[in-house]
Order: C-alpha cells, then sequence, then structure tokens
C-alpha cells in the first residue's frame, strides 16, 4: 500500500493502479477469470449476431407477386434479349411490361399456378405486375446497357448472375435502412464477392472500369 | 460469484471486440450515409419508354404546335414543335409550363354551386339541370335576352356552339374580349371596305416601324415574332421602336424613338406628312387605290408636318424626316400599331395613323407587308332553330351597345355595322341599327343601372374580372348579377366571384380547333388534341353546352343536333377534319383579295388624335401606363409558378409590385428606390414599391400587368358525400373532412401568384372608343407620393 | 471486353448571341421544366431562387433616353480551369468530391448525393451558378407527375446547378452505343433544353473542339490561350481569371462586351 500512495503522491494514473490491483488480486480471487469469462461471452454473444441475427434484422423479405421461372422462358425464346430488349432510341426497356408477355400469353399457354395469377390478377385487370427488382440502383445511377452490352459487347451473365438459368425466383431482400436491394450490396453481410455478379456497388463499377479502360471515369459517366 | 467492476469492463469490451469483429459497424455506417442521401420523401421519378406526342398550344391566340415528351404515357415536358410553320421547334414560358395549368393547385375539381358562403359539389347532371331550369325560368317570363356571355375568342368550334346557344336561347348579349385583332378588323372595315383581319409579314420586312407595339414583348403570336426578329437581325432588316419607355422591343431595336405617351399617332402622321412633302410615297397606289388621298395629303402637310409634331412628341423633327425617308426607300416597310401585347383594344384613330403609312407605300397584300385576311367561314353550322320565344327576345339590342358618332359615310358605316353585328353575336344579321356593343360596355350598364339588366351571366376562357379596365367596377356588376356561371377549370378572380362553376378541361385535356391568331401572316387551322388526363371530374365545355342545350325545350334542344362534342366538332369542320386529325393541322397560303384594295383617306376628316386619358392633369401630374412583358400572363390565364420565377425582383418584390420610374420622376415627388409608395389614379389607389429606371420616360409611371390575382375562393368546398376532396396525388387533400364536418385547409388556392403584387386595372378606367365603341384605355393621370 | 471508356475528346460549348437574346425567359423555364428544379411560393428572394440558368438584366447606366439594356443569360460556365487541366475554381475546393472534371466532356459535374452541403464551392464560382437548397422540394399535390426520370430530384442540404443538361448526352451515347457508332454523337444529337427551346435562336450548343460545329464556327476559339474567342466581337465573363469558361457570348455593343470582365482605367482602351 505504501508503494501505491507513493505512486498516487508522485502523480500516477488509475491505470497503474488497476494493474497494481490486478497483480495483487491474480493470485488467489477469479476476478481476473470473471472478466475473461464476461469479455468473451459478450464477444461471442455480440460476434454472432452481428454476424447472424444482424442480416436478418436488416434484410426484409418480400416475395415477388408470384414465380417466374426464367429457365422456361430462355427455353422458349431466343434468350434474354427477346424480353429484356433494346428500344430503338437505345434505352434498355428493363423487365417486361404485360404488353411485350401477351405478345405469346394471349390466352393462358401452360397450366401452372403462377401464369393463372398472371393472367386472371394482372392481365385481365390491366395491371402492371409489380415485380421486386434485385438490380435496381438508385435514382442518382444512369446505367447504359447499351454502351455495356452492345458497345463493350458484355453478356448478360457478367452482371446479372446465371438467373437465366433459374427454375423459381427468390426472395427479393430490401435493406430497411437505405431501401436498396440486397444484390447491390452483395449477399454475403461482409461485402465479400466471389464472382462479379455478387455485388453492384460503385467501388465495382470503378474496379471494372479501372480494369478494362484505365479510368474510374468522371462521376456524370454514370450518374444523373 | 461476484460481478465486480472488471466484469462489466469485460462485458463491455468483448461486447466492443464482438460488433467490431462483425459487420455491424462498418455496414450500417454505410447503409446511414446511404439513407441520407436517399430520403424516402424525395420523389423517385418513374423511368420508362419515351414518347412524344404532338398537339397545339392554346394558352394564347398564337397557338404553337408542341410536342409534348412523355415517359410510359405520362407527361413530363412541353417542348416546341419542329418544322411547325409558327414557331419551328422555338416554345414560349408560357407553352413550357402547360404541365403546370394541368395540375394547378386552384382546379375547379367538380361541378360547385355556391351554398352561403360555401361551396356544394354537385354531379354534371345535377349542375346541368340546375343551370338549364335557370334558362327555362328566364325564357318563362319572357326575358332570354337578360342571358349574357362572355369568351376570350369567338374563334373554334367551343366558342361558335356559345353563341349558337345564346342565339338559340334568344340573346344577342354575346361578347368576347377587346384586343388589338378587333381594333384592326375595324380600320380594315372603315378604310379598305372590306370584312378581313390584319396580317404582318414581319418575317419578310426589311424595315418594321412599331408604334407602341411589344414585337418581342409577346406581341402578336409571341414565338413567331421572336423567329422573325431573329431572321430581321441576320437579314439586316430595321426595326424602329416608339415608345416611352426602353421595352424589350425598344431595346432589340436599331432605332428607339421615345414619343411622349399618346402622341404616337401624332408621329406617325408627322412621317406621312414628311413623305408626302418629299414626294417618297407610292403616289401610283394613292392615285389607283386611293379615296380623299388630297384632302388627306393637305390635312397632314399643313397640321402634322415634322417640325409641328416635333413639339407635341418630343422627337426631333430631323429624326422624322430621317424615319420617312428610310421608310420610304425600304422594299418592304412595315408599320405596326397595337401597344404592349395587343391584349387590349387600343385606339382605332391612332391605328389608322399609323396604318396610313403602310398605305402610302402601298406595301399591303404582298410578301413583307401588310396582309388583309379575308375571314373564310371554316366551320359549316346546320341553322339554328329560333321559336317564337327566342325570335321575340333575340330583338332586343344587347346590354353592352354602344351609339357610335355617325360622321362617317354612309357606304363604309354599312359594311362597318356589318361587320360588328357579326362580331358582336348574331349567326343572323341583326336589323337594329347598332354600330358595336363591348364588353366594357356591359359591365359599366349593368354598374349604372339599379337593377342588372342581365340576370344570368356565362364566363368562358375569360377573366372579365382580372383584365378588363377597371377591374373593381366589373367585379361589383359581377356580384350585382343574380346568377353567374363559370366555365373555367380555375378558382380565378371571376370564378370566385360565380354561383355555379361547370369546370372545363383544361387545353391539354380536350380537344379542340383552332385558328392562328395574333395578327400572323399565315393561314393555318390546327386541331389540339386531348395529350393528358382528364384528372378530375371536368368537361369539355363544348359538351358542357350541348347537354345544356339537350336538357332545354324545342328550338334550342333542336338546334344542337350532336350526341358529344367529339361529334359537333367533325361535323362541323367538314371535310377538314380528317386532315386536321391525321396532320394536325392544315395551312394555305395567303391570297391577296380578289378586287383590288381601296383605300379611303376619308376617315381622317374629322382625325382629333388619340383617345385622351382619364383625370385632369393639374391634380394627377403623371402618366401611370401598363407594362405587358413576355414574362407575366396578363390576359386570361394567370402565369405558372415557372412563369413567377422568372420575374425579376424589380418587378414583384414578396407582396408588392414595383412601379417603374425614371430617377427625375422619383426626385420630384419625393420618393427614392425601395420606398413604399402611395398611388393614386382618378378610379383607385394602391400601396406599392418604387423602382427606379433610367429607360422610361420622366413624367411616366409604368406598372407590370399580370399581377394582383386574387387568392383563392372564400369558404369551404363541402363534397358530395362528405369525403374528402380528390387528389392527383392520393397523399395530401385539399380539404379534410372529419364527422361529416368539412374542414377548410386551403380552398383551391394558387399562392405561387395569387394575392401577389396590384393589379394595374383596377387603376385604369375604361375610355369607349368613338369610332369603335371599344376599350381604348392604355393608361391613366395618377400622382404617388411616399406612403 | 476492352474498351476505351472515353472514346472521342468532346469540349461541349456554349455561345449566346446578345444582340438576339430578348430577355423572354424561355430558357429559364425550359431548364426548369428539363432539370426537375423546384420551386417554391416566393420566389422573390433570388438569393434563394434556384435558376440553374439566370437571365440577368444589365443596364449601360446612361441617363433617358441613352440608356441601354442587355439581357445575358448565365447557365454553368463548365470552367476548365488554367491550361483546360480541369481546375475549376468549384473542383478545387470540393472536400467531397461531389463535383468534378468529365475530361471526355469538359462538363462539370454535381453529384447530389455526394454533396454534403458545406457550399465551398458557392463561394469560390465567381458567376454565382451554383444554388443551395435551403429546403426540401416540394411541389403542389399531384403535380410529381411531371418530374422527368433523367434528372434526379435533389433533397434539402445540396447544391445544385447547370450540367449543360449531361442527361442529354447519356441518352443521346446510348442510342450512338446502340447504333453501334460507339460514342460518337453528331452536332443535333445532344442539345441542351434551353437551347432547344430559345425561341429567338440565341444559344448555340455544340463540340468546341470540332471544326464543323457551329459553336467553333462563331467564336473561333484559340487552342493556344485556353480557347479564348477569336472572333472580336465574342467574349468570355471574367477572362482575366483564367477560369476558361466554355460559354462565350458575342455582342455588337461595346459596352456589353466591357461589362463582361472588370477593367481598369484606360485598359479597355488599349485592348480595343
Amino acid at each position: 500500500m505504501s508503494e501505491l500512495k507513493k505512486k498516487t503522491e508522485n502523480g500516477s494514473v488509475d491505470g497503474a493502479e488497476d494493474a497494481t490491483s490486478n497483480e495483487q488480486k491474480a493470485g488467489g480471487d477469479s476476478g481476473v477469470g470473471m472478466g475473461v469469462l464476461f469479455f468473451i461471452a459478450a464477444f461471442a454473444v455480440c460476434f454472432l449476431s452481428g454476424w447472424l441475427l444482424f442480416p436478418s434484422l436488416l434484410y426484409s423479405k418480400k416475395e415477388q407477386p408470384f414465380n417466374f421461372n426464367h429457365a422456361l422462358h430462355v427455353e422458349q425464346t431466343s434468350g434474354c434479349e427477346s424480353c429484356h430488349y433494346f428500344r430503338e432510341d437505345g434505352s434498355f426497356a428493363g423487365v417486361p411490361k404485360n404488353s411485350s408477355c401477351m405478345e405469346c400469353h394471349e390466352s393462358q399457354l401452360g397450366d401452372t399456378k403462377d401464369e393463372e395469377i398472371f393472367m386472371t390478377e394482372y392481365v385481365e385487370k390491366g395491371i402492371e405486375v409489380p415485380w421486386y427488382i434485385y438490380s435496381k440502383q438508385p435514382d442518382c445511377v444512369f446505367f447504359s446497357h447499351s454502351a455495356h452490352v452492345v458497345g463493350a459487347k458484355m453478356d448478360c451473365v457478367t452482371c446479372h448472375g446465371h438467373i437465366g438459368e433459374s427454375e423459381s425466383l427468390k426472395p427479393y431482400q430490401e435493406n430497411r435502412i437505405t431501401g436498396y436491394s440486397r444484390d447491390i450490396w452483395g449477399e454475403s453481410i461482409w461485402g465479400i464477392k466471389k464472382n462479379p455478379w455478387d455485388r453492384m456497388k460503385m467501388d465495382d463499377c470503378a474496379q471494372c472500369h479501372q480494369e478494362e479502360t484505365g479510368s474510374k471515369g468522371a462521376c456524370f459517366q454514370c450518374h444523373k | 460469484m461476484k460481478i465486480d467492476r472488471r466484469s462489466f469492463l469485460g462485458l463491455g469490451l468483448g461486447a466492443a471486440a464482438g460488433v467490431a469483429a462483425s459487420p455491424v459497424t462498418w455496414k450500417l455506417t454505410d447503409d446511414i450515409s446511404i439513407w441520407t442521401q436517399n430520403w424516402p420523401w424525395t420523389p423517385v421519378p418513374v423511368d420508362g419508354e419515351v414518347t412524344f406526342e404532338d398537339t397545339i398550344c392554346t394558352l394564347c391566340p398564337g397557338s404553337c404546335g408542341i410536342s409534348v415528351k412523355k415517359v410510359d404515357g405520362r407527361a413530363i415536358k412541353i417542348e416546341g414543335k419542329k418544322g411547325y410553320p409558327i414557331n419551328d421547334g422555338g416554345v414560349c414560358l408560357h407553352g413550357i409550363s402547360g404541365l403546370q395549368y394541368l395540375y394547378d393547385p386552384s382546379r375547379v375539381r367538380f361541378p360547385m354551386v355556391k351554398k352561403g358562403d360555401n361551396w356544394q359539389q354537385l354531379s354534371w347532371d345535377e349542375a346541368i339541370a340546375l343551370f338549364a331550369g335557370k334558362i327555362k325560368e328566364l325564357r318563362d317570363k319572357g326575358a332570354a335576352d337578360s342571358l349574357a356571355c362572355v369568351v376570350g375568342t369567338d374563334k373554334g368550334t367551343v366558342a361558335g356552339l356559345y353563341r349558337r346557344f345564346l342565339t338559340a336561347v334568344g340573346s344577342q348579349n354575346f361578347y368576347t374580349v377587346d384586343n388589338m385583332e378587333k381594333s384592326w378588323q375595324i380600320l380594315i372595315s372603315k378604310m379598305h371596305g372590306i370584312k378581313a383581319s390584319a396580317a404582318f409579314d414581319l418575317a419578310n420586312s426589311d424595315y418594321i416601324l412599331s408604334f407602341g407595339s411589344g414585337f418581342i414583348d409577346g406581341w402578336g403570336s409571341p414565338v413567331n415574332n421572336f423567329l422573325a426578329n431573329s431572321s430581321r437581325k441576320e437579314r439586316q432588316a430595321k426595326l424602329v421602336q416608339v415608345d416611352y419607355r426602353l421595352s424589350n422591343t425598344a431595346v432589340g431595336a436599331d432605332v428607339w424613338l421615345p414619343a411622349k405617351p399618346g402622341t404616337e399617332s401624332y408621329l406617325a402622321l408627322g412621317i406621312c406628312s414628311a413623305m408626302i412633302s418629299s414626294n417618297l410615297y407610292n403616289a401610283e397606289f394613292a392615285k389607283s387605290a386611293g379615296k380623299n388621298f388630297e384632302a388627306f395629303a393637305n390635312f397632314v402637310k399643313e397640321k402634322y408636318a415634322p417640325e409641328l409634331v416635333s413639339r407635341t412628341t418630343g422627337i426631333d423633327a430631323a429624326k422624322i424626316k430621317e424615319v420617312a425617308a428610310d421608310f420610304a426607300k425600304a422594299k418592304s416597310p412595315l408599320a405596326i400599331a397595337g401597344r404592349g401585347k395587343g391584349e387590349s383594344a387600343g385606339s382605332v384613330m391612332e391605328f389608322a395613323a399609323v396604318h396610313a403609312l403602310n398605305c402610302l407605300t402601298g406595301n399591303i397584300n404582298r410578301a413583307g407587308g401588310f396582309w388583309t385576311v379575308e375571314e373564310q367561314e371554316l366551320l359549316a353550322w346546320p341553322s339554328i332553330e329560333m321559336d317564337d320565344a327566342a325570335i321575340k327576345s333575340y330583338a332586343k339590342p344587347p346590354v353592352g351597345a354602344v351609339a357610335l358618332a355617325t360622321s362617317q359615310e354612309s357606304g363604309s358605316a354599312g359594311i362597318f355595322s356589318a361587320v360588328v353585328a357579326a362580331a358582336s353575336g348574331g349567326a343572323q344579321a341583326s336589323t337594329q341599327s347598332i354600330l358595336s356593343s363591348s364588353v366594357s360596355k356591359l359591365f359599366e350598364v349593368i354598374n349604372s343601372s339599379e337593377k342588372s339588366p342581365v340576370e344570368l351571366l356565362m364566363v368562358y376562357n375569360a377573366n372579365p374580372c382580372f383584365t378588363l379596365h377597371n377591374a373593381k367596377a366589373v367585379k361589383d356588376a359581377i356580384n350585382k348579377i343574380p346568377f353567374v356561371v363559370s366555365f373555367s377549370p380555375y378558382m380565378d378572380d371571376t370564378a370566385q366571384l360565380a354561383d355555379l362553376i361547370l369546370p372545363s378541361h383544361t387545353s391539354l385535356e380536350m380537344v379542340q380547333d383552332v385558328c392562328s391568331g395574333g395578327c400572323v401572316a399565315q393561314n393555318i387551322i390546327a386541331l389540339s388534341k386531348p395529350v393528358a388526363g382528364p384528372i378530375f371530374d371536368t368537361k369539355n365545355p363544348g359538351d358542357a353546352i350541348i347537354s345544356i342545350a339537350k336538357a332545354l325545350e324545342g328550338g334550342i334542344s333542336s338546334s344542337f343536333p350532336w350526341e358529344t362534342f367529339d361529334e359537333c366538332i367533325e361535323g362541323v369542320n367538314g371535310d377538314n377534319f380528317a386532315t386536321l386529325s391525321e396532320e394536325g393541322y392544315i395551312a394555305s397560303e395567303l391570297a391577296p383579295p380578289a378586287n383590288p384594295l381601296i383605300v379611303d383617306f376619308s376617315l381622317f376628316s374629322n382625325f382629333k388624335g388619340a383617345t385622351p386619358l382619364d383625370g385632369d392633369e393639374k391634380s394627377y401630374g403623371l402618366t401611370l401606363v401598363p407594362v405587358e412583358t413576355i414574362r407575366l400572363a396578363s390576359a386570361t390565364l394567370a402565369s405558372s409558378p415557372f412563369a413567377i420565377k422568372t420575374v425579376e425582383d424589380t418587378v414583384l418584390l414578396q407582396k408588392d409590385t414595383l412601379v417603374e420610374m425614371n430617377p427625375e420622376t422619383a426626385k420630384q415627388v419625393g420618393v427614392s428606390q425601395g420606398d413604399y409608395a402611395i398611388i393614386t389614379t382618378p378610379v383607385g389607389e394602391a400601396k406599392v414599391k418604387v423602382n427606379l429606371f433610367d429607360g422610361i420616360m420622366p413624367g411616366v409611371i409604368a406598372m407590370p400587368e399580370g399581377l394582383g390575382h386574387s387568392n383563392g375562393a372564400k369558404g369551404e368546398v363541402i363534397t358530395k358525400d362528405g369525403s374528402a376532396m380528390p387528389s392527383i396525388g392520393g397523399a395530401t387533400s385539399i380539404i379534410t373532412v372529419t364527422g361529416g364536418v368539412s374542414k377548410k385547409v386551403a380552398p383551391l388556392e394558387n399562392r405561387y401568384i395569387g394575392g401577389k403584387g396590384v393589379n394595374v386595372n383596377e387603376l385604369i378606367g375604361s375610355v369607349t372608343d368613338p369610332v369603335s365603341g371599344l376599350d381604348a384605355a392604355w393608361g391613366i393621370r395618377a400622382r404617388i407620393s411616399r406612403a | 471486353m476492352t474498351q476505351d471508356n472515353h472514346g472521342k475528346h468532346y469540349k461541349f460549348g456554349m455561345v449566346i448571341d446578345l444582340d438576339k437574346c430578348t430577355g423572354c425567359g424561355s430558357c429559364m423555364v425550359a431548364c426548369m421544366s428539363e432539370n426537375n428544379v423546384p420551386f417554391k411560393e416566393d420566389e422573390t428572394n433570388k438569393k434563394d431562387s434556384i435558376n440553374w440558368m439566370k437571365v440577368f438584366k444589365l443596364t449601360n447606366g446612361k441617363p433617358f433616353p441613352n440608356t441601354d439594356v442587355c439581357y445575358m443569360p448565365r447557365p454553368c460556365m463548365q470552367c476548365g480551369g488554367k491550361g483546360e487541366h480541369g481546375h475549376s475554381p468549384c473542383i478545387s475546393v470540393c472536400p467531397a468530391t461531389a463535383t468534378d472534371y468529365g475530361y471526355d466532356t469538359g462538363i462539370v459535374s454535381q453529384i447530389y448525393t455526394r454533396c454534403f452541403g458545406c457550399r465551398y464551392c458557392m463561394g469560390a464560382c465567381p458567376y454565382h451558378a451554383r444554388y443551395f437548397n435551403w429546403w426540401d422540394p416540394k411541389w403542389p399535390d399531384g403535380m410529381e407527375s411531371y418530374l422527368s426520370p433523367n434528372v434526379s430530384p435533389r433533397m434539402r442540404g445540396v447544391v445544385e446547378k447547370c450540367s449543360f443538361c449531361y442527361h442529354r448526352y447519356q441518352i443521346a451515347r446510348d442510342k450512338a452505343y446502340y447504333e453501334e457508332r460507339r460514342d460518337t454523337i453528331e452536332e443535333g444529337e445532344y442539345q441542351t433544353a434551353c437551347t432547344q427551346a430559345c425561341p429567338a435562336g440565341a444559344i448555340t450548343f455544340g463540340d468546341l473542339n470540332n471544326p464543323e460545329h457551329e459553336v467553333y464556327k462563331l467564336v473561333k476559339p484559340d487552342p493556344h490561350q485556353c480557347g479564348k474567342p477569336r472572333n472580336p466581337k465574342a467574349f468570355r465573363l471574367l477572362e482575366r481569371l483564367q477560369t476558361n469558361p466554355k460559354v462565350y457570348y458575342i455582342s455588337e455593343r461595346e459596352w456589353v462586351r466591357k461589362a463582361g470582365d472588370n477593367y481598369r482605367d484606360g485598359e479597355w482602351e488599349k485592348k480595343a
């Protein structure tokens, strides 16, 4: 104690006091053990909920209005472009409107429940299908499909993955804070990507532009 | 086990480390930063396929071709139509703002009747039945002639239906709003003895002499004139502007002649005098076409020699002679009149003095000249079946009849009376010897009568409570009329005082045929098509009139043999309709009249100069003039939020109008820049702010026209089922209803223009032109003092 | 897959004939309508009134009747900075990289979602071409329906300015790529909204690097002097600051040309 007193008198800091007490208690008491235990427990809880619970809280899951079988449609038509086409002015039509669908689906073609929903709930009522769009970018982004697909001769898979081979639509996950689709940040909550289509953030665009064109490009290249 | 400080520390550190090692912090930081960039309340316009739909802008007589840009069928922008003969891709600020008129917050959303201080929603059937009942009442008591109607223009099928309705009911009280086109028509009938409209081939003239016309301030067909002005600069054609104020036209002119206000006609005659004295006129034309030319020549030489005129106008005699020489020397000189935008009638004698210049050069009915465009009967109407009651009441003269001086020669007077009789209402020629009738006179008579001679007034495409001179008195007159029906799509100054509103579609929502107006030297008829909506429970006014007629008995009903307006417009346009609906317009070359034109100068035998201003010079030492500028809509429609945003803070500051005066004038009256001042005229007074401008003549005060719209309707709107007001966005509604009691929030207000500034028309009284009977006021005497 | 993202090197610029300009305000409204520019109930406080394109009224200061007026439309000058290196006044001061220089177009960008509202750029801009959103934009009920999807609406707390209708370039380039012309754009394919609307035809827009383009022919920019006009009737605003603007003005009137910069006594006469 006298040593301690001396230190305190000499203007020692709290840390020094802690260190001394730790030293003192380390032998007989379980104080440190409890501290470590609490540390480990808290770490584990927070770490695990950060990785497991947090993503499920952050994203809301929304089911698409009805299922859509991409594989079947690709088989029946001549590929992505038959529905996801370019307009004459070079703009990209994106998700087709009912009128495009009805070029084939004038009346029900198959006998799936999904097609029936489409026909009765949307075509007959004259309502466009409110699809959730996995690759939807925020309003400030201008993306030129023609520059990438026609100009740079890229294929759809590079950015959109193998959606054309899917038979069902996965639930749409929306970030509760930003309102963005989970596919923009990436399926992995850490944002790690294995494939180019795993993430679609600005850095991902810039990375590819840097590699392919030697420049990230100016802001207005992709912003509006 | 003891939980001590250390455990807590461990817990905290563990939690921190755990969170740090998980993506929570980094992801949340990123997400929150993204959230701050994308506030959920910032609108995100939906993308889609872009299409363009062409139609005609009907906001002013200019009738430009416009292209409406749409995204997935949603109209997002208005652009000029490339290649259209009037505007070739150009478009004015009001035309571009067309979509703001569509979504105007003051739009009337369904038929409404005034109940005490409030408005009660009606169904269209109820509203039409109510109106038809009122007409029937009038006819039953033999007072069909006390039905009156004011419309903006008498061109087109919709206006034709209104006129037809009045005739079928049995009233001659059909009025159109006065403008310079009417005065030119009257002048042409007097000087040339034909029934024709005036047109100016400004795009091909190499010398334009403008007497106060705001050639590039919105006069005539504004965009057409902007194009003509730019081509003028390229062709190095001259523009001389006579103006007491450095208007935008004076700015753009090669020569600015600041003649004293009211002396423009003297200056014109002075130039005539110089031309005749120096033998610089087209003697051949004067000889072959001129009637009483010698008398005119002697008259101007004697009384309006440049030296004499110089004294009254303040323009150097040498300058007058120089202009006369240049004007005469030019290949296709053109003199134009009609002050400002030409939205008021002006003085016919002033027009005559200006037109004498055109007659001296003989540059008439040829490229780059003045054109007389004979009115073609474009619309084929079936005959009107007037029953006995209608014939009887139709024989009564209109309320707004003006007895004119009958000093003119009988020949031209005969033609004249035919013209005005046609213009003033009768589809069947009137047998009465009425020379003229005017809408200003109508309201004057109502005000001076003990009981209003008009019992039912219909107003369509006009806003007399705002645009007519002595606007306050017009409001009084409207209040005196027992039942007023407005067909306005907006709760405008006149609709606010109406008893029943049968709201029309806005111009972007309805089909209508339009003729190129604004004295443009082109013959164009066009079809304006619906490109949006209708977004509310409104009707094409043509359909409304047909439905009303159908609800009435016998003659009236059978005079309207169409089921819908679509059927009517197709029928009356005959063979043209197919072309109109396919091509959008029909353009034809101007053709000179079949018979050689005569020029009768006898009109000048009793020339007394321009119409004098109201007020005595002693108590009102200054002259107040309205300024019509392109940036402020000053006719039936109020300015859009976009347009009002372009207005400088030297014109409107917060809610105050600024009047323009020369620093010299300000010094005399003891005011300086930004001061509040009271301006007083014989008809009213207003509190304004002062803006000093070197470009205005000392002694003249200029006040912008188009401000001072009253702000929204008084009272509440009570919906039919007690529900909230329908709104387009669906989010907020104008009326909130709680427990069947409607609560007023903001009843059909347009706060972007309403309640801002002073209406200059409330300070200027009307003056009847002795020749035309129209309102010829162009200013008034005034005084100003610091507030 | 490798491709050149920058493609051709454009330098888009604008020439405004001040003698043709009638001050009608169509350019201002065309711009507001094209670019989703908001409006408030009271727009008479011009300091907070957002006008990407603003028409100024100049007077020669002489008394009646020798007064003259000139209307001067002022978009963003898209300054290239000294030596066209992209060091324009605003870009140099932006701490957020919310505004940058497009070396392929010569257009100065403004990214609203990146801007955090410090307003340094507004202080730096010698042309007052930048505006701050003091409030969230608010449209009357239903009027949002006319908003264009080509330009993102702004939120409160960010700066905005004229972009030379950059989205129109994006759209034109989209078409060019689609038609396999890469990003080769014809003169008429990319025009700003104000140019298109001007009923007097006073505004000309095009590539200042292309001698075929009307803008080049009108001002004949001098490549050795950072694009200084060789046409003696043409001038740029505040030329001496060497901001190297891409907006040129033309006027036959000497006082107007002189008003384009601040001159010391006798300096103008020497220049002329």
